[in-house]
């Protein structure tokens, strides 16, 4: 028997790997045929490589590989711009199926629906934002529970800041903040925690002409729940994987701020 | 076309070719084909956040590369108890050798019924991690020693030396179960 450790025996692995230049080869293959200890070692090595690869590899389900696959796809983007713009994103489909049926249904209320899309778009950016985070390394880009800290960051950053209000005694913390694009505009996104749940408050500076103080609305978008409200010359959007009793206690409590 | 459009489609054809290699390497590392998905999964967002990274060959190593490091990640915050940090190969040849003594871990009578690739899955899930890794990059993944070595930042000479070992243990096991 070799010495298990000895460069002889390394070598007749490399020769049924394949790995030796053709000279080393020739040479190792004479040693083993001079030598029926090293011959039975050889016939070894061979057949546990054999039986290894014999055990092949995990079958790629076609649900696993359209997982991956729709990795590289828009619906994650990473600018809000692509979701909204590729045909193969759902809620785009679904605008161009309701603008076919409302064309068809009384021309004139295009207008309507065409605006209720694109409200449904920057849903999915904000929705599609705080999965992304979820999901990053870290969900915020500025870390403080500190709102004194928070706010001057989002004024440096973005030149607009939010009230940021502080609702740790609701049991609400500030864990940081972090900036969402949507549309293609950068906006003020206030990370708070609930136990292990995190709530993303997006805030988009009210365009003229908006209704102020709309009151909170409750809808799910993606799986996740979602209130939107205007207030303070902001609409926001709490959105989080929390029930819909406790994120609306959430926006409760940051309402009355 | 936009730039994440391309980013896109170099991801699909990086990544998608390559996902039975990175789930047998997930498989192997986590011990668990269900586990498995779950870090490919994590692997390949990473790797869509770093395709501007790929050098534009060897899509495979550069896919399994960051398979490794993701089961690494997976392992010490799922299991932290399993991952066995590689230390010296003093170490190792002990805890090879107190494996093999150890009656509990060689159910050989329960092994004897079971089919022979069982056997060899048994035999190669036996292994200590650093053994069990090289011995899947080459015999299951095909990666070559080289490639292997570059991966795992180590000589090619350890490599070898990993892949004679764990042959060694994985033929002894299945000798043990089959004859």
């Amino acid at each position: 028997m070799t010495n298990e450790s000895s460069s002889e025996n390394m070598l007749l692995h490399a020769l049924a790997d394949g790995e030796l230049d053709a000279a080393t080869a020739v040479s190792v293959e004479a040693r083993i045929a001079a030598d029926p200890a090293l011959a039975a070692e050889y016939a070894r090595i061979i057949a546990v490589k054999a039986r290894t690869k014999a055990l092949g590899k995990p079958a790629v389900s076609e649900d696993f590989a359209s997982r991956i696959s729709a990795i590289g796809m828009p619906q994650k983007p990473t600018s809000s711009r692509a979701a909204i713009w590729s045909f193969d994103h759902p809620s785009w489909r679904a605008l161009a199926a309701s603008v076919v049926m409302t064309a068809f249904l009384a021309s004139g209320g295009t207008y309507l629906v065409t605006s209720s899309g694109n409200d449904t778009s920057v849903e999915d950016a904000i929705a599609n934002g705080h999965h992304r985070s979820l999901l990053a390394t870290s969900p915020i880009d500025v870390v403080s529970s500190d709102k004194h800290t928070v706010k001057p960051w989002f004024d440096r950053k973005l030149g607009l800041s939010p009230p940021t209000v502080d609702l740790s005694a609701d049991g609400f913390p500030l864990v940081g903040g972090r900036v969402e694009v949507v549309s293609g505009a950068p906006l003020p996104s206030l990370v708070y925690r609930r136990r292990q749940h995190l709530i993303s408050v997006v805030a988009q500076p009210l365009k003229n002409g908006t209704a102020q103080n709309q009151a909170p609305v409750a809808k799910t978008v993606d799986g996740y729940n979602m209130v939107e409200w205007t207030g303070e010359g902001f609409t926001y959007w709490a959105v989080s994987d929390l029930d819909t009793v406790e994120l609306r206690e959430f926006v409760d409590d940051f309402r009355k701020q | 076309m936009t730039r994440s459009d391309q980013s896109a489609e170099l991801f699909r054809q990086v990544v998608v070719p390559h996902l039975a290699d990175a789930l047998a390497l997930a498989r192997w590392l986590t011990g668990s084909v269900h586990d498995a998905e779950d870090v490919v999964q994590e692997a390949a967002i990473r790797a869509f956040s770093a395709i501007n990274t790929y050098e534009g060959r060897n899509a495979r190593a550069w896919l399994l590369s960051i398979v490794r490091n993701t089961c690494f990640t997976w392992l010490a915050k799922n299991r932290p108890k399993d991952l066995v940090l590689a230390g010296s190969s003093a170490d190792m040849e002990a805890s090879d050798a107190e494996q093999q003594r150890d009656p509990a871990l060689d159910p050989e009578a329960d092994l004897i019924r079971r089919s022979e690739s069982q056997a060899v899955e048994t035999a190669i899930g036996a292994l200590t991690p650093p053994f069990r890794e090289v011995l899947v990059l080459h015999d299951v993944n095909d990666m070559s020693y080289k490639e292997i070595a570059a991966m795992m930042s180590i000589p090619i000479g350890t490599v070898m030396s990993r892949l004679a070992r764990a042959r060694r243990q994985v033929a002894a096991q299945i000798g043990r179960t089959t004859t």
